[in-house]
């Protein structure tokens, strides 16, 4: 038999410089080359010191002028660009699971969306204290999405979803002060509290972004996450394939990117349309391959199994191969480059969410009522581009790893089951993990979540530190673009056992599972709160003695902070290899690595060295495990 | 401390008296001095086994345990923890061979200690032909000596060789619990190194039966873990010396089951089994399976009952699908939700119903497994016929809601009772399915009510999603076909070529169902018929499914065509859900279903039909079918298809109606061709038909004649 082994970034990158040929040949410019040209950034904005909020300024501080205008100092401006940065991810976040809660509300029987799970329906329902005897699933549905609407405007009280959380836990949050209210008013709050002539006080300001990121994670992401499931189906393990090469070059190529899965699950669904695969056939083409990018690659997979052709720095390289027909986007992370791009090439960029409006793109708006019909126009548009390839510029690297994905919490403890003797065991809890942890067959767990970001040699973090984690015995649960370089790499193939420890590597065997567990997009590290929150529940200690941390270690956007922040509230100490910009404030940055460690038993570790942030890692779950005596 | 720390230190205290023992045995007796075990061409079994070197002296003793030191590695991981635990057995092995220097028999009886050579050549054949499906190994004393002798005796009754170590030996013997190896209980001794000797067992059993070189650990444990069933049971309290003993048995692939609070490792170390379920958890932790070999019931079992005709003055009771609400039906279950071998009856049994009555029943087989699949639920659903007619004096036609099962006088006067049909189809689903099924229990209800609703309610609608499932698939899109013979009991001669779109005509067996039943007994009554000779498209003839329906009528079928009425059709065996006969006035074709009892136009009721059309015989004009088929754009195709349809009962109308109306459209274009089919409130008379059917403007009128 074959030896196992993982791709290596080397041969991704390999693959990456043969497709910018390609763009040097066409003239078309990309990140790398933009990157260039925007090295070294400005040092201001990277401490997190200079402030543009009223337009006395902008003003920067340095040793030599400590102060604005106004008189505010750094740490009062730093302060309020980490909570701007925060509330931005958290509004974002937040908006893409009321779209998602919105879209719930319109379902209805026949119509293009439906309820594809039913039993989580009235399982939330029944944890909302709605009535769910005997009541028709819409009635019921239209019920329980308008009261997941509310929580974005509730007049008085804190978020419902807090309750899943361990007792403890909610304690914490209560007495910090950060239980969030309305999702939207905390965004609100967030943005009156740093205008010109508001908080200067640190600490405020920091507590305040961690509020508004609780309302994200504990509030906005879950609703998209949850109602998400409801909508299309909670995801289960399926395979899967991931990286440049799952584009199939006598097909035609659609790529759908962004996030939010009610525009890609609709192209998913015309993509097997007969009609749709009559016509490709009739314009040459062998078939229709739908692949995604970014977190929308990760709900489409996690759901239909749909192969995942790259994360957020490989949009580009997707056009770069000359047979991407269409590149369909909804929200997030889109990079306008897109546009002149496509030009370049026949591909067709196809925005369709008002929120995410860009040059050079045709705009298809989708919504609730037309939906059904704007895929398939979006589909067809893709087949009839086909014939417009430019022969001289196809090229697909040729690169795939096989993938097993789907492990919603729901999935991990069915898979769990297996494991189990139901003769004595408990079914569908987490029980055969906790046991497995206790008796240090697997030594911990790590959530690795969160972007590519230039700053890090894309993928190397993410690839590097999972490889680390696994072969020290800690299983890793990995979301986002995290999950895909995971992906990629062929972490999720469950032949990567062969990569772990032999506990982790026997447990792997045992319950049929990869060592990387795929738990979604970025809004689902929600699903890790809860997975959490159980776990803690099942051994029967508080989240933060868990020998289990996040990690954001090519972070880059708003979200990520907006999401760190809640995990970190949530007591899960959290690594990140990128700094947060908030090095301009002594006070900040000691909030954030220690003194909000008296408030959540957590906080954020920061160290840009990748290699050394394993070690801390791995460190640091040793010494949790000594803590509890296991 | 942690897991691993007690295994340590349990393997650390066995090393120290270990290394003591040898050295106390060499001043006694000089390094020179022989040592062996008795009767066995292996050495020191277990060591010679893992290392591949032989021990013949006290003073090789001693360089063994330097070499047993290197697998004592002591970093927080399960490969150090698991050598630790194998260095523990070999260390336990040295221990109990220092007990026969200078001493033939060490141990008195009842124990054993060392097994011989011979011993395990005896056991070996019993071992690999299930009919020992597992070795128990107790250890320690049982809370009482009558739980720890009950527990025993449960083992014994399974036919599972039982090795007891400590305590649970005096238990045994004050409880007169009979031992020996002809009753498959050995005692091994009161140490708990005498574990080593079933140890032994195993390592011997790898070295003679399965040709693993001595020294090719890795062989050995792939061997011991893949072929030797065994597992322990080690009572409460455990030590660190047992705790570690158990890690060497874990490494070998053996769980360890207990019912002390302790650490878990799921599937390997077990904690806090009640000693009541030490057995069930036992058998599924090591995946043991056994076969029932007599089922309970006052009545004969087997296949030379399945022909067995019930007359209706011979009969009890009769349950009867097509006057009442009957249903069977197989459901997968979660595992927590399955209790095995539970069988309840709700509602009066047998011996309440007036005599030669006709009853409701419905039994829900409830199954849970970890390979189980919600494919295998109809496959197990369609053998329920044969087991059923395997019990002396029951007879059973149908399936799903249309079963038909009559009860003998004879039987009943044996004892045969509802619960009976529970234990028939548990036993046979367990011995049949035990690879998939690990949990099975039945629910047999006969009350009215629970019958209606389990009928309409929860059975028809998995009945009809089964079906749709199958809707989207058309013959064209799959590359093989596949046989059906599960009738051959009772029609010799007959087999059904099951296609996505002409299930098997009892309407029960769709191109689904024969894919899953062929996966789980490749060699069983559902083979791959390939479709690669096309001979006639018209008619859908292939010459590979010709050759599969000679091969497997035993020559007495030489060609048929799955999509013609006139031509070779395709025979029946007399479990037909509907027939359909031509009609020669009008040019078309009548159907009539199972229930209906009336007239039709051919001036044939639905027996006289079937006395036609069943047995395996091609009769052109006639042939069964199953209900969904009606509807499938391959119904009689070579005749012009559905076209052709010019009578149904009412009942039967009704049912195929919204189907059949979409193929009609899609074939012809004709819309609500349901309302142009004629049916018994009509007419039955062939006469009137054909002018009903002229007002109507039916299609068949205008169509090239049949014959």
């Amino acid at each position: 038999m074959e030896e196992f082994r993982l791709c290596t970034i080397e041969e991704m990158e390999a693959a990456t410089d043969r497709l910018l040929e390609t763009a040097a040949k066409v003239g078309a410019d990309t990140y790398q080359s933009r990157l260039a040209h925007q090295n070294p950034h400005c040092g201001f904005g990277d401490k997190g010191t200079c402030c543009r909020i009223c337009r006395m300024g902008p003003c920067r501080i340095t040793p030599k002028e400590p102060r604005g205008i106004c008189g505010c100092d750094a740490h009062g401006i730093v302060g309020r660009n980490f909570l701007r940065f925060t509330a931005g991810g958290a509004a974002t976040h937040s908006d893409h699971g009321r779209n998602i809660v919105d879209t719930l509300y319109h379902a209805e029987p026949g119509g293009a969306y439906q309820v594809k799970d039913p039993e989580k329906l009235i399982r939330i329902a029944k944890e909302w204290g709605v009535e769910t005897e005997g009541r028709d699933i819409y009635d019921l549905c239209k019920e329980v999405a308008y009261m997941g609407l509310e929580e974005y405007g509730k007049v008085f009280g804190t978020q419902r979803w807090l309750s899943r959380a361990p007792k403890h836990t909610q304690e914490l949050w209560a007495k910090a002060g950060v239980e969030p209210r309305a999702i939207d008013k905390e965004i609100s709050c967030s943005m009156h509290m740093t205008h010109m002539g508001n908080s200067s006080l640190a600490e405020a300001l920091v507590r305040q972004s961690f509020r508004a990121g609780m309302s994200d994670g504990w509030g906005g992401s879950m609703a998209g996450t949850e109602f998400s499931d409801v909508l299309f189906g909670t995801p289960k393990p399926v395979d899967t394939t991931a990286n440049l090469g799952v584009m199939k070059k006598e097909n035609v190529n659609i790529v759908v990117h962004g996030h939010d899965p009610a525009l890609s699950e609709l192209i998913c669904e015309y993509c097997e349309d007969p009609e749709m695969l009559e016509l490709a056939k009739s314009v040459g083409a062998e078939g229709i391959t739908v692949s995604g990018v970014c977190c929308t690659a990760n709900e489409v997979a996690m759901r239909r199994g749909v192969p995942m052709v790259g994360n957020f720095l490989q949009q580009e390289n997707v056009v770069l191969t000359g047979c991407c027909e269409a590149i369909v986007v909804d929200v997030q992370c889109i990079f306008p480059a897109l546009g002149p791009l496509s030009k370049c090439f026949h591909t067709k960029f196809i925005t369709t969410s008002p929120i995410c409006r860009m040059p050079d793109s045709d705009f298809i708006e989708f919504s609730v009522e037309d939906a059904a019909e704007n895929a398939k126009n979006i589909v067809k548009t893709a087949v009839l581009n086909f014939k417009n390839r430019k022969p001289e510029l196809i090229h697909i690297p040729d690169l795939v790893t096989e993938a097993t994905v789907g492990y919603s919490v729901e999935a991990i403890k069915k898979q769990l089951n297996v494991v189990t003797n139901s003769v004595v065991d408990p079914q569908d809890t987490l029980k055969p993990l906790v046991d497995c942890i206790k008796s240090g067959v697997v030594k911990g767990a790590v959530a690795m979540v969160g972007c590519n970001n230039p700053r890090v040699r894309p993928d190397t973090a993410h690839i590097g530190l999972m490889k680390k984690l696994i072969a020290n015995g800690i299983v890793i649960v990995a979301s986002g673009c995290s999950a895909q370089a995971a992906a990629r790499a062929g972490l999720m193939d469950k032949k990567a056992k062969d990569l772990c420890n032999s506990g982790l590597k026997r447990v792997c065997e045992l319950a049929d599972i990869p060592p990387v567990l795929h738990m979604g997009s970025c809004v689902d590290i929600s699903r890790m709160m809860i997975l959490v929150s159980d776990l803690a529940k099942e051994a029967g200690c508080n989240i933060s003695q868990l020998p289990v941390l996040g990690c954001a270690p090519e972070w880059m956007s708003e979200k990520a902070v907006s999401i760190g922040n809640y995990v970190v509230a949530t007591g899960i100490e959290t690594y990140l290899g990128v700094e947060p910009g908030v090095s301009g404030s002594s006070e900040v940055t000691d909030l954030l690595t220690n003194g909000v460690r008296d408030w959540f038993e957590a906080a954020y570790t920061v160290e840009t060295d990748i290699d050394k942030l394993g070690d801390m890692m791995v460190e640091k779950i040793k010494e949790k495990r000594a803590a509890l005596g296991i | 401390m942690t897991l691993f720390d007690v295994i340590f230190a349990g393997n650390d205290a066995v090393y120290g008296l270990t290394e003591g023992a040898i050295n106390d045995a060499i001043a006694k007796y000089g390094a020179d001095k022989a040592v062996s075990f008795p009767g066995t061409a292996y050495s020191i079994p277990c060591y010679y086994a893992v290392t591949g070197t032989k021990i013949t002296t006290l003073g090789e003793m001693k360089d063994a345990l330097a070499v047993i030191k290197t697998l004592m590695g002591r970093e927080q991981e399960l490969n150090d923890a698991l050598f630790s635990g194998v260095a523990t057995a070999l260390l336990a092995e040295l221990i109990e061979v220092l007990k026969y220097v200078d001493n033939e028999n060490p141990y008195e009886a009842p124990c054993a200690g060392h097994l011989p050579d011979p011993a395990i050549r005896e056991l070996g054949v019993p071992l690999v032909t299930g009919d020992i499906p597992g070795v128990a190994v107790i250890i320690g004393g049982a809370p009482t000596a009558e739980e720890g002798a009950a527990l025993v005796k449960e083992y014994q009754a399974q036919g599972i060789l039982v090795t007891l170590v400590g305590e649970i030996i005096n238990q045994c013997v004050e409880q007169n619990v009979k031992m020996g190896a002809a009753m498959r209980v050995i005692p091994l001794g009161m140490d708990i190194t005498s574990v080593i000797h079933v140890v032994s067992v195993a390592v011997r059993a790898a070295l003679i039966f399965g040709n693993v070189t001595p020294g090719d650990a890795a062989g050995l444990m792939k061997y011991t873990a893949e072929r030797v069933p065994a597992f322990v049971n080690a009572f409460s309290p455990l030590n660190e010396v047992i705790v570690s003993a158990g890690a060497g048995a874990i490494a070998l692939g053996f769980p360890v089951l207990t019912n002390e609070d302790t650490f878990a490792v799921p599937m390997n170390l077990i904690p806090n089994v009640p000693v009541e379920k030490m057995n069930a958890a036992s058998l599924e932790a090591r995946n043991i399976k056994i076969k029932i070999s007599k089922i309970d019931i006052p009545v004969s079992f087997g296949s030379a009952f399945e022909g067995e005709i019930v007359r209706r003055g011979d009969m009890q009771v009769e349950f009867d699908g097509s006057r009442v609400d009957c249903v069977e039906l197989v459901q997968m279950k979660e595992p927590g939700e399955v209790e095995d071998h539970k069988i309840e009856v709700i509602g009066p049994d047998i011996d309440e119903m007036p005599v030669g009555s006709k009853q409701q029943i419905a039994y829900v087989v409830e199954v849970a497994g970890k390979n189980m699949q919600a494919d295998f639920e109809p496959v197990f659903e369609r053998k329920f016929h044969s087991y059923m007619n395997c019990i002396e004096g029951l007879m059973h036609t149908g399936q799903r809601d249309m079963i038909r099962i009559r009860v003998s006088k004879e039987a009943f006067e044996a004892g045969f009772r509802a619960k009976h049909i529970g234990e028939v189809l548990y036993a046979q689903i367990k011995n049949e399915f035990g690879s998939v099924v690990d949990k099975c229990q039945v629910k047999i209800y006969t009350n009215g009510e629970e019958c209606t609703k389990i009928r309409h309610e929860i059975a028809n609608p998995m009945f009809i999603k089964r079906d749709e499932r199958l809707a989207s698939l058309t013959d064209e899109a799959v590359d093989v076909y596949y046989s059906c013979i599960m009738c051959q009991a009772f029609s010799p001669s007959h087999v059904c070529i099951v296609t996505p779109e002409r299930l098997g005509l009892c309407g029960a067996v769709s191109w689904f169902d024969a894919k899953a039943t062929h996966n789980l007994d490749p060699a069983g009554p559902c083979q791959v018929v390939t479709k690669e000779k096309l001979i006639d498209e018209r008619i859908g003839e292939y010459e590979d499914v010709n050759e599969a329906v000679r091969k497997f009528s035993q020559g007495a079928l030489e060609d048929v065509s799955l999509y013609s009425i006139m031509e070779k059709p395709m025979t029946s065996c007399g479990c037909f859900e509907c027939i359909c006969g031509i009609e020669p006035f009008s040019n078309g074709v009548c159907i009539a279903n199972r229930e209906y009892a009336g007239m039709t136009p051919l001036g044939m009721s639905f027996p006289d039909m079937a006395s036609m059309t069943g047995g395996g015989v091609q009769t052109p004009g006639f042939m069964g079918h199953g209900k969904h088929f009606i509807a499938s754009k391959k119904f009689m195709k070579a005749e012009g298809g559905v076209a052709r349809i010019v009578w149904m009962p009412k009942d039967l109308k009704e049912q195929v109606a919204a189907n059949l109306n979409k193929t009609a459209q899609d074939l012809y274009g004709i819309e609500n061709f349901v309302d142009m089919i004629a049916d018994e409130t009509v007419t039955t008379d062939p006469e009137e038909l054909v002018g009903w059917l002229t007002e109507k403007g039916h299609p068949a009128l205008e169509m090239e004649p049949m014959m």
